[in-house]
């Protein structure tokens, strides 16, 4: 059976030639990039090259670029360390209720440590009001933190207005932009952010593989103790081959950036087309222009997301869903609560993630499949049944 | 039956059933029902939960196939936990695991799954189907002492043609074995005998947790005198020896729960006994029930000789011998050598054959 991937949100399969420029860091050139001899210097080459080729992609300077194991470990440093580093000044941060559970879950972590915390609610399209912001400031406020596209939903955040305000405000400004690094293209200076966060392989690159953009002046307390590795920022040994595989997904990424968001909207708006008019009883999550570009998120009225999950993964399609029973009870998506979707259709959610192999036939085989698949599942549903019946 | 979805709990049956089945050449998914059952629900689920769905993935991953954790919390509720609660109330002994096999189980997984591409469903019962030119036949299983057809009474008939039963013809002690050589994860995990949406604070907990009324009362003998004072009618059964706080020269035994007067009745032994009883929710696995056959009033029971009526609504049962403690809410299984003919609920109990 042909498989299709439609997950990319999820994450992306390495690119083969990331994975070709990771392969000597494995085996000849082995060094730690901190000795002071030609091994680590040869190591230390390419660990720069790479945080050269990152910096100057998001328009910053090598030294603003740190590290990290994965966009949740930039979370983590990056809320963490400017709220204890800014204790004195202020315990108050400012957040939306949908962002990723690395910056959520973070919060309440220091929600614990005795700070505060204000949860920003959304509208029904997914969208942060800047008035909202703005108005949540307070003389106590340290850090906003808001992501730039929500993974989900695909909303597209106005982060550049927000950090505008935070900053006329001396404000420190955190984005989560894991889903739009290397898929958007933007400047950290044009974002207006102090701290932004990502990782590796929502773009083609290897897992556990991240960074933490952290603008020059910003005050922020070392996430890990130990060496002096990254300006005493980030203690760890560095991960040469994540790191070397990380700077080639940026640069194939900066190639196809003029072209591919052109692309994956197109389509995108295919499939969205195609799916409202093959099928009644379905709502778009999220805004329908201030989209990511790759991001296709329903309801369908009727049908369970898991049933369409399992049923698509039977029929050889992956994507995703906002309900899934994880391990005690079923964990309805914080994101589909927050733009107020009934629970029925919080149930019936179905996201659909596009990217660098998805190709136009792939569109039209689940534009084929899942109205199918959506018949099947709603001839199970009591509405249905009742129907018969009369 | 090619594609096939296996109901894995996360014990060794439903894990050897999937083995057995992948290495028959049937396309295996394992799908672990998540029932809902929280600790904010009112304490620790024993099955079905987080514990239980790491394990059913664990074997999964142990046999290479896929594994899905798909939500029944609401049908559960509905069709199962909430007619349980109704039935204590009323004073009855209901047995959830009929009414989750017939609803849940052969209900809505396999309506499900069917409609999520599969041909049908397996699970690790130890019971038997038997087909003979397109009629399909309920068979108790080789493993007489592990038999779970009783459970299996109230399934829809027109199920039993898509599903299979793989531990028919084993042991539970071959079972084991095969998990063991396959080092499947689970081979030497203990058994479950309880009701798995009871949490481990217990029965008396859940009910009271669940809104039902557990109120003290009387306990009276046969003429009515108050012997003594009950916890609440939900935290008996019928049968049930001791436990009564009460002294009393002969042994005595709960015979009859009156939930109207919130009064137990108890009794002497020999009172115990019922020579007929008459069950509704009758479901038939056969064409029609023939005259005589054999009848268990509850899963531990010795099958025992019986007439049998039916007038398409209710089904009488007279016993050759009168039988112990039949009670309301309990099913009614009716064989025929190794044959299931189906059964219903047990609705009302004569001392008496008429």
């Amino acid at each position: 059976m042909k498989q299709i991937y439609l997950d990319y949100a999820a994450t992306t399969p390495t690119d083969q030639r990331v994975i070709e420029a990771m392969q000597p860091y494995f085996g000849e050139v082995f060094g730690n990039p901190s000795s002071l001899h030609s091994f680590g210097q040869e190591a230390r080459s390419a660990v720069e090259a790479a945080r050269m080729r990152i910096a100057s992609f998001l328009g910053a300077t090598p030294a603003e670029v740190v590290f990290t194991s994965g966009g949740t470990e930039s979370d983590n440093f990056a809320i963490k360390g400017v709220a204890y580093a800014n204790r004195k000044k202020g315990d108050h941060i400012i957040t939306s209720a949908i962002e990723h559970p690395g910056v959520l879950e973070t919060c309440r972590f220091l929600e614990r440590e005795g700070f505060r915390v204000t949860y920003l609610p959304v509208d029904g399209e997914g969208l942060v009001d800047p008035d909202a912001v703005a108005g949540a400031i307070t003389g106590k406020t340290i850090l906003i933190s808001i992501m730039h596209a929500n993974n989900e939903i695909g909303t597209i955040q106005p982060i550049s207005e927000i950090g505008r305000l935070a900053r006329e405000r001396d404000i420190t400004f955190h984005t989560d932009a894991v889903q739009t690094f290397g898929h958007l293209p933007f400047t950290a200076a044009e974002l207006n952010v102090d701290l932004l966060s990502t990782s590796a392989h929502k773009l083609y690159g290897p897992k556990g593989m991240g960074i933490l953009f952290i603008r020059q002046g910003t005050r922020i307390v070392p996430f890990m103790n130990g060496g002096s590795q990254e300006g005493g920022r980030r203690a760890s040994t560095l991960n040469v081959p994540g790191i070397v595989g990380f700077g080639k997904a940026v640069e194939l990424a900066g190639q196809e950036l003029a072209e591919e968001p052109k692309r994956m909207t197109a389509l995108r708006d295919r499939l969205i087309g195609g799916l409202f008019s093959k099928l009644s009883g379905i709502r778009l999550n999220g805004h329908a222009t201030r989209r990511l570009p790759n991001n296709i998120n329903f309801s369908a009225s009727q049908v369970e997301g898991e049933g369409m999950i399992l049923s698509l993964d039977m029929l050889g399609i992956a994507c995703s869903t906002g309900s899934a029973c994880s391990s005690a009870s079923v964990e309805t998506s914080h994101v589909l609560t927050a733009i107020g979707l009934s629970r029925e259709f919080a149930h019936g959610s179905l996201r659909v993630s596009l990217g660098r192999f998805t190709k136009e036939s792939d569109i039209d085989a689940i534009l084929e499949m899942l109205p199918q698949v959506v018949g099947r599942l709603r001839a199970l549903s009591p509405d249905a049944a009742g129907r018969k019946d009369s | 039956m090619k594609k096939v979805a296996v109901a894995m709990s996360g014990g060794v049956d439903s894990a050897v059933a999937a083995l057995l089945l992948r290495d028959d050449g049937h396309e295996v998914v394992g799908v672990t029902m998540c029932l809902g059952v929280t600790p904010a629900e009112g304490g620790r689920a024993k099955c079905c939960g987080p514990k239980e769905i790491e394990d059913a993935a664990r074997v999964c991953r142990a046999l290479g196939i896929r594994h899905y954790v798909i939500d029944f919390a609401a049908d559960l509720e509905e069709k199962v936990i909430r007619p349980f609660v109704e039935e204590y109330c009323r004073g009855r002994t209901p047995n959830p695991c009929v009414a989750c096999n017939r609803f849940i189980k052969f209900g809505s997984l396999l309506a499900k799954a069917r409609a999520w591409g599969f041909d049908g469903i397996s699970t690790g019962h130890y019971a038997g189907i038997e087909e003979d030119r397109g009629a399909y036949r309920l068979k108790t299983p080789k493993d007489r002492r592990k038999d779970q057809t009783y459970f299996l009474s109230a399934i829809p008939r027109e199920a039993l043609a898509k599903v299979l039963f793989p531990l028919a013809e084993l042991t539970k002690d071959e079972v084991r074995g095969i998990a063991e050589r396959a080092a499947l994860p689970v081979f030497d995990k203990p058994e479950s005998q309880d009701i798995c949406f009871i949490p481990t604070e217990g029965h008396e907990a859940f009910l009271r947790g669940r809104g039902a009324p557990v109120e003290p009362g009387e306990i009276v003998d046969t003429a009515g005198k108050v012997l003594g004072r009950h916890r609440g009618i939900a935290c008996y059964t019928i049968g049930q020896r001791g436990g009564l706080g009460i002294s009393s020269p002969v042994p005595l035994y709960v015979l009859a729960i009156d939930a109207a007067r919130n009064r137990l009745i108890v009794g002497e032994k020999r009172d115990l006994r019922s020579g007929s009883l008459v069950a509704d929710q009758v479901n038939r696995l056969v064409d029609v029930f023939p005259e005589e056959a054999w009848a268990k009033i509850r899963y531990a029971h010795k099958a025992a000789r019986c007439r049998v009526s039916y007038d398409g609504e209710r089904l009488a049962v007279r016993f050759a011998e009168p039988q112990e403690a039949v009670s309301p809410g309990q099913s009614v299984v009716l064989y025929d050598e190794g044959t299931v003919l189906g059964g219903g609920i047990i609705k009302e109990v004569f001392r008496g054959t008429s």
